[in-house]
């Protein structure tokens, strides 16, 4: 019970050095960043290893050839430590990307483009949602029409663009305002359940 | 006419205030609850619907890629979605693929306690450890978990896992269960999962990155949930309480300030005033 107390006491000192920054930057705000920083770091250096351990080096050593390749090419990365032989690097980076890339087209095509066109222009014989929708696509997308000047009615259709493309990045944006909420909320949760209330035996 | 270092620090003062009213305004429902009304989403109902009309017994993927730092915006749907699994019996298969995930996973389930639920450790649930998956890790899960995982996260090689017996790919699994907090990881489940394999997949992820995912609902994915307040909402739609109820409480209050301080600055221009 003292354990946990003490515990989300660090936890508290550590929330409100944090939050302290909202006054101004100050010597308890720096500490807090640096130590939640270090450990964060330390704790994926730690994972990060043991995945390797786990997945390459023990199938290695019981006799599977074949992890010599990823590990390989794994250590090759961080030659870039060193100028002089940092060109080694692009060997792995090149696998990455062309495994990357190859994984991913033939996806990107069928379901990020077709599947949403089909989806687009069926929906807008569905109601007045499918059609402000299909009308918000078509003008979207003109507005990155670089290639014809934004004059007579393709000039009205980029308007009508925009103010579509500024509704979709105010709704991201009040994502993002109502996420930061969530997370202080969260943090004063995390004081009263883990600290306050413990301490005053509620 | 003021300086602009003396409209700098007006406008900080201006923050600082509408900080200090949020940070009040979030502060009364945690002390005093209001159990404000909820209302469920279409995604939400959608969500909760595709897990409890699989027929008892069917197999969930959960690729979980949670991060600490973003708990507090996905707890209550973490939360509500185990509860929700395990109420209606259906076998599950929890992989990582973050650093931080193991750990949230542990902890969630000691609190949910799938034991309760009369569930047993490798008959009707395991846990994968942490491997950086990343898309092309995704694509090779869907076709052979083997050749991802060799063992569960206690180093169970998943051959003597009765769960895992006879599961090795897509073809096991009846409906994946996807997390990420990066918000166009959203394609990966799309490319690897939904064009080549039409697995039935939902969606759990940050408040900000539901629009992205909006798009492929509800033709290529089932159902999603998108910050916290979906989470709540599938506390409701199913049923189980959790830390949802609160945190929507304190975000509706914690809002006000905002919302006040747009409209006042809109129509503080109209009224006369310099600055």
């Amino acid at each position: 019970m003292a354990a946990d107390l003490i515990g989300g006491f660090i936890g508290t000192l550590f929330v409100i050095s944090v939050m302290s920054m909202l006054w101004r930057d100050n010597l308890f705000f720096r500490f807090g960043q640096a130590a939640i920083m270090g450990a964060t770091i330390a704790h994926y250096i730690f994972m990060n290893f043991q995945s390797v351990y786990k997945n390459g080096i023990i199938p290695l050593m019981a006799g599977n050839v074949m992890f010599v390749i990823p590990i390989l090419l794994g250590l090759l990365m961080y030659t870039r430590l060193s100028k002089d032989i940092a060109w080694l690097a692009k060997y792995p980076t090149s696998v990455l990307v062309g495994v990357g890339t190859g994984v991913m087209i033939t996806g990107t095509l069928r379901g990020q483009i077709i599947d949403q066109v089909k989806q687009t222009v069926l929906d807008a014989f569905t109601g007045i949602n499918g059609i402000i929708i299909l009308v918000g696509v078509v003008t979207a997308l003109s507005f990155f029409l670089f290639t014809k000047e934004h004059t007579g009615a393709l000039g009205t259709c980029v308007k009508i663009g925009r103010v579509f493309l500024m509704i979709s990045l105010g709704a991201n944006f009040s994502g993002e305002l109502i996420w930061y909420l969530t997370q202080m909320i969260g943090r004063l949760m995390y004081i009263l359940n883990e600290f306050v209330w413990p301490l005053l035996g509620a | 006419m003021a300086t602009a270092r003396e409209r700098l620090a007006k406008a900080r003062r201006f923050y600082q205030i509408i900080w200090a009213l949020c940070l009040i305004g979030m502060f009364i429902p945690l002390v005093y609850p209001l159990g404000l009304p909820v209302k469920v989403s279409e995604p939400v109902k959608d969500y909760y619907e595709a897990i409890a009309n699989l027929p008892e017994g069917s197999v969930i993927a959960v690729s979980f890629g949670a991060s600490a730092a973003l708990l507090d915006e996905q707890e209550a749907q973490f939360l509500a979605t185990w509860k929700t699994i395990f109420q209606y019996g259906h076998k599950v298969i929890f992989y990582c693929s973050t650093q931080d995930a193991p750990i949230i996973i542990q902890n969630e389930l000691a609190e949910v306690n799938p034991e309760k639920y009369g569930y047993v450790y490798g008959e009707d649930y395991v846990i994968l450890p942490y491997s950086p998956l990343g898309e092309a890790g995704q694509a090779a899960f869907a076709k052979s978990i083997r050749s991802i995982y060799s063992a569960d996260i206690e180093g169970t090689p998943l051959d003597n896992i009765p769960l895992m017996k006879d599961i090795d790919s897509y073809k096991g699994i009846d409906l994946l269960i996807y997390e990420y907090t990066s918000c166009t990881d959203v394609e990966w489940v799309i490319r690897q999962w939904v064009v080549p394999y039409k697995t039935k997949v939902l969606i759990m992820t940050l408040g900000c990155c539901g629009p992205m995912a909006a798009p492929y609902y509800p033709t290529q994915i089932q159902g999603f949930l998108s910050g916290s307040g979906a989470g709540t909402e599938l506390e409701v739609v199913s049923g189980n309480p959790g830390p949802g109820a609160a945190m929507s409480d304190a975000k509706n209050l914690g809002m006000l300030p905002f919302f006040i301080a747009i409209i006042w600055t809109n129509i503080k221009p109209f009224l006369g005033r310099e600055d």
